[in-house]
């Protein structure tokens, strides 16, 4: 197989997860294994952060490479575990010239046989989730262009397992965000009818509502609920306070509310 | 809904490389008229297959094409949303005019002539459509199809995505970035229902009515009344709030 059919064919696998039945070891321990397959790399491993932030070894291509990867949590130094604090890639760090750095850790990766780490942080957005290891043995550096290729790997599977985090919550989500929505669409209605009825601008209608609401305890979206259908009283919100109370639009000396009319 | 895999994959690495703007989620409306090679689209949130309004859209048109669906009530990224399918028109001038009376001779003058929309969902869960558009006629090809199928699922989950970062209550900053959610009807809708004595639901009706009746904008329209320039119930417009008067001055 080519290296860009490998390639390929390791997108699809780690897509796959977003349709098929999920398991985030799976789609990590594809990652790491075809790291060592699709790049000039010995060993990969990925580590992720668990709900508490600490990190976790979660895949490796190897035995010997897991163990390597525990070492590296127990010593709290290493690459995966500065890449994912810095969240910036490590990249052809020659074990040789990091024994100040990482002076347990290096000791130990170079009996293990290893020559240079790298490390490339898994995040979304501006969230880091992990972290990917990769293990050269033999001297010389990783090209550039395996380089963006094991980042956009990782990429995607942080993707897929963002998105599958995702797919468990959808219908929770979802209505979330559907809620949200309307609540805020509600507000906007309240405030049109306190404004017309009321002739403050949209500004102070909002003011006026939140002001009643915490003057009576109220959620703003039960009180905005009651006056867009009608069933709270408009003229029996409390008025706002005069200007100098308002501090957001202390520059109007109009602040003050006549009395409702209506 | 079945997607191809190489796609999915194809549309995920796409994405991961646009992400890098953080342009919130543009990129998705832009993404999907790329890959299924159309002229523009746009991703609308529903709910009870009543329209909030437009997450993003590509371009004027895009822009246009939703605000009627929003105004009219009816068309392509309805009527996906509230039965669950894709909904194609290859010829928007030879079929639709039965389909959607009100909105395809206004579509055909601004020179769209092929709209597609794709439900987003995930399993029973439905948040809205993605549409797209063409200004010539013609059907989308297989792989475009799939490509737009396979676009729908990823943008479903990216929005979720995105919203599970929002604190409770809110909607995510994100998505509220270059969408266009027609708060200002709302308050419109608020005003009017004061004005005639009405529901803010029956308000609604009536502001939609008047912006097709008079040819314009329902945000324009709304924006008209908010600030006080247009009334529905035939007093005279006072324009802007707060206007000082003697007895603020005591």
């Amino acid at each position: 197989m080519t290296r860009e059919a490998l390639l390929v064919r390791t997108l699809v696998e780690l897509a796959d997860n977003l349709v098929e039945d999920f398991d985030v070891i799976d789609v990590l321990t594809v990652l790491s294994d075809r790291c060592v397959e699709v790049l000039d790399v010995d060993s990969a491993g990925v580590m992720l952060a668990a709900p508490g932030g600490e990190l976790q070894v979660v895949a490796s291509s190897s035995v010997a490479m897991r163990g390597l990867e525990l070492f590296e949590l127990q010593a709290n130094e290493g690459p995966c575990v500065d890449c994912f604090i810095s969240g910036s890639p490590i990249v052809n760090l020659e074990l040789s010239a990091v024994d100040d750095r990482w002076p347990q850790f290096a000791r130990r990766a170079v009996a293990d046989g290893f020559h240079s780490v790298h490390a490339l942080p898994m995040h979304l957005r501006s969230t880091t989730v992990g972290a990917l290891n990769m293990f050269r043995m033999a001297p010389g550096s990783l090209r550039a262009e395996d380089v963006v290729v094991a980042q956009a790997l990782a990429d995607v599977a942080t993707i897929t397992i963002i998105q599958h985090q995702v797919s468990v919550d959808a219908a929770v989500l979802n209505s979330q965000l559907s809620e949200a929505l309307n609540s805020r669409i509600i507000i906007e209605q309240a405030k049109g009818k306190v404004s017309e009825a009321s002739g403050l601008d949209m500004d102070r209608s909002f003011q006026r509502m939140r002001n009643h609401a915490r003057n009576h305890n109220l959620r703003l979206t039960e009180l905005a609920r009651g006056i867009a259908e009608g069933t709270t009283s408009i003229v029996g919100l409390d008025p706002l306070p005069r200007a100098r109370h308002v501090r957001s639009i202390s520059s109007n000396p109009w602040a003050g509310e006549p009395e409702p009319t209506t | 809904m079945t997607v191809p895999d190489d796609r999915m994959a194809t549309i995920l690495q796409r994405l991961v490389s646009h992400e890098v703007d953080g342009s919130g989620t543009v990129v998705l409306c832009e993404l999907a008229a790329e890959v299924s090679g159309v002229s523009g689209a746009s991703i609308m949130l529903l709910s009870d297959d009543l329209a909030q309004g437009s997450l993003c859209t590509t371009d004027g048109i895009a822009v246009y094409l939703d605000d009627l669906q929003f105004t009219l009530g009816e068309g392509p990224s309805l009527e996906a949303h509230a039965e669950g399918r894709p909904v194609l028109e290859s010829d928007l001038a030879a079929h639709s005019m039965e389909r959607w009376p009100a909105l395809v001779p206004l579509a055909l003058a601004a020179g769209v002539r092929a709209v597609f929309a794709f439900p987003l969902r995930i399993g029973a869960v439905r948040l809205g459509a993605v549409t797209l558009f063409r200004d010539m006629p013609g059907p989308l090809g297989d792989s475009q199809y799939a490509d737009a199928l396979a676009m729908a699922l990823v943008a479903s989950r990216t929005i979720l995505a995105i919203q599970a970062d929002a604190p409770p209550g809110s909607v995510a900053a994100e998505l509220e970035q270059g969408a266009n959610f027609h708060f200002v009807v709302h308050q419109a809708a608020g005003m009017v229902s004061i004005q005639l004595g009405i529901s803010v639901t029956e308000a609604l009706v009536r502001l939609r009515a008047h912006a097709f009746m008079t040819g314009s904008s329902i945000d324009d329209i709304s924006r008209d009344v908010v600030e006080r320039r247009l009334r529905f119930d035939g007093a005279a417009p006072t324009g802007p709030a707060d206007r000082p008067t003697a007895m603020d001055d005591q």
